[in-house]
């Protein structure tokens, strides 16, 4: 015999199980890996974005500075030329100066300790811009030199130290605030580009694995189909090699049961003629008795009494229904055995036809027994043997006419239909029913089920069962305890003599 | 019957019992010919062939044969008293065995057998075709041995 395994064996399924949980935490560290990169990517934003704000606000310190000295610077020309070249500088860049505090104040609103040094500066802005105001004035009147006299003794250059001053603090602030963005910035990055690498690393792995996992398969599939291949090659051979094999071990029970069945009956032959001699032999004996006790009361023991008139009948009584019913049973495995010796013959039958017969055969006992037998019409047509059809048929009406269940009158229904190719002829009735748990044991020789009140040796059905094998079909019951039963008779539709068992 | 010769028979079987019982019905049956009773075949032909008061030397004979034998299958005796140029040739066998089978009933009448009889278990049934096979042998005429 081929035999072709489809299954991986069990190292190789244990490695690929492992292949594949390794693929799937693979998978998961690659998910984790992009969530993480994510989440770097808009930290690292976040840091960028506020580096380019403590630049702006550098800016924005430096252009302020930027802004004072040249306004600055155009007044103290004024003062010195009093040309308006200068006043005009002076109103330019002077007037940049209030937007641009503001423009800071904007910018630093997130930072209290450089909106503290805001605070401090504006005021000194404003004294220095009542100072400057008031030497354009003096200057634009044509009166330089007391515009010079105040300008020497005013308080606008310790103001613009002071400015200067904070200016300068806040700008080494943002310096500082600068260097710690940055190296943030720098870390998020790195981080960036390990968990970047740790991500490809992964991908390297689960894409190895993939490749692994997917050779494995493929080699498997190829390995299964080739075993199919094979398997589909040697089908044909190897059903005929099973058939050859169950045909030759069905020959060899058949032969084992005639046998011994046979050879059984041949002691049987002694044991019962011998039965017989002793029972004729004790009649004369049991006249004797008879005499003596008329004639000779005094010679007649009790016991002598006993044997002659109560054991000796009584244990050939016991030997003659134990023999009868040993040749009953011998009987019946000798007639399974030549039925399964018998030539089958497949031929067209018409089942409806062939149950009509059945029951005109058997009208006597079905009336006795006050059932009624209906055929439902119409029967698929079936080719097979028509003396097993019979028999199987005729067998379980018989039995459905048998089991009623007391009080209710039989109604056998007999049915059939064409399922898949097959012909599945049904035997229903309304009978006392089996318990589930016997309906296979129902079908075995010489075991019955439920009240033992009928006559029978559990033989029929088991030779039903053994006839439905032999037409190359089954048979089974469906039934409740106490509600009828159905038995189906499931037979090819179209019978040929290799399908017979 | 034969007038000068008595008819004897032969029977062939190997189990004891049914021997007797063979024996005794055909004797209730009111056959009082000489019964000889072998249990084996080899012993059987010995005498069959043989043996001085044996049937091939000495008047007439039928046989019942068993087929179930222990040293031999009861055809292969047939086959030898059958057989072209045996002496016993026209010598009436019955075959009286358990064997139904179809075979081997078609098989015992090529040989040449006269009569094949199931023996049948049910008691009463055998005790009644034994009789009926003597009230036969009563009635049949047997060939001198050539």
């Amino acid at each position: 015999m081929v035999r072709v395994r489809l299954k991986l064996p069990s190292s190789e399924g244990r490695v690929a199980r492992w292949l594949v949980a390794f693929m799937t935490l693979g998978f998961i560290a690659l998910a984790a890996a992009a969530i993480a990169i994510g989440w770097i990517t808009v930290r690292n934003r976040t840091y960028t974005a506020e580096i380019l704000h403590t630049q702006d606000v550098r800016q924005a310190i430096a252009t302020l500075q930027i802004q004072m000295e040249q306004s600055e610077t155009a007044r103290r020309g004024y003062i010195l030329a009093g040309k308006p070249l200068f006043a005009t500088a002076y109103a330019r860049t002077a007037g940049n100066l209030v937007p641009s505090i503001r423009k800071l104040r904007h910018l630093t609103r997130d930072n209290p300790r450089q909106g503290a040094r805001l605070d401090l500066i504006e005021p000194r802005f404003v004294q220095l811009r009542a100072l400057r105001t008031q030497s354009m004035t003096l200057v634009a009147a044509g009166r330089i030199a007391e515009a010079q006299r105040r300008f020497a003794v005013d308080a606008s250059v310790p103001l613009m130290r002071g400015i200067r001053y904070r200016l300068q603090a806040m700008a080494a602030d943002e310096v500082r605030l600068l260097a710690i963005r940055t190296e943030r910035q720098e870390r998020t990055s790195a981080l960036f580009l390990s968990v970047a690498g740790l991500a490809a690393a992964l991908l390297l792995i689960v894409a190895i694995l993939a490749v692994l996992l997917i050779r494995r398969y493929t080699a498997d599939l190829a390995a299964s189909r080739d075993s199919l291949r094979t398997l589909n090659e040697t089908l044909e051979e190897q059903v005929a090699e099973r058939t050859a094999d169950l045909s030759r071990a069905n020959e060899e029970i058949q032969r084992f049961a005639y046998i011994v069945s046979h050879d059984l009956r041949s002691p049987l032959v002694n044991v019962m003629g011998f039965t017989a001699e002793l029972a004729a032999a004790a009649v004369p004996l049991a006249e004797l008795v008879d005499r003596a006790e008329a004639e000779a009361p005094h010679i007649l023991t009790e016991d002598a009494r006993l044997a002659a008139r109560e054991d000796l009948p009584e244990a050939i009584g016991f030997i003659r229904t134990s023999t009868q019913k040993m040749d009953r049973l011998i009987n019946a495995i000798l007639k399974l055995a030549r039925e399964g010796r018998r030539t089958i013959a497949p031929e067209h039958i018409d089942p409806a036809q062939l149950v009509d017969t059945i029951v005109g055969a058997m009208q006597h006992i079905v009336d006795d027994r006050g059932a009624v037998v209906r055929v439902e019409r119409p029967m698929p047509a079936i080719v097979t043997d028509r003396l097993a059809l019979e028999q199987i048929l005729s067998n379980l009406i018989e039995n459905a006419t048998k089991y009623l269940k007391p009080g209710r009158p039989g109604e056998i229904t007999v049915k059939g239909h064409t399922e898949r190719g097959r012909v599945i002829l049904s035997v229903v009735d309304n009978g006392r029913g089996i318990d589930p748990r016997d309906h296979q044991r129902v079908f075995d020789l010489f075991r019955r089920s439920g009240a033992q009140d009928q006559p029978g040796e559990g033989i029929g059905l088991a030779h039903v069962r053994a006839l439905a094998y032999r037409l190359g079909g089954t048979i089974d019951v469906q039934s409740t305890l106490g509600d009828g039963a159905t038995f189906r008779l499931n037979l090819p539709t179209h019978m040929t003599i290799q399908d017979a068992a | 019957m034969n007038d000068h010769k008595t008819v004897g028979i032969v029977m062939i079987e190997d189990d004891e019992g049914h021997a007797r019982l063979i024996e005794k019905n055909i004797r209730r049956a009111g056959i009082l010919n000489d019964i000889r009773h072998f249990t084996d075949g080899t012993t059987a032909l010995d005498f069959l062939f043989n043996a001085a008061d044996g049937p091939a030397k000495s008047g007439p004979a039928m046989i019942l044969l068993d087929l179930n034998l222990p040293d031999m299958s009861g055809t292969d005796i047939l086959a030898r008293i059958k057989a072209e140029g045996s002496p016993l040739k026209r010598t009436p066998v019955v075959v009286l065995t358990t064997t139904d089978d179809k075979v081997e009933i078609e098989r015992c009448y090529d040989l040449g057998c006269n009569v094949y009889i199931t023996k049948p278990v049910n008691y009463e049934s055998f005790a009644q075709a034994i009789r009926q096979l003597g009230l036969f042998l009563s009635v049949i005429q047997v060939p001198e041995a050539e």
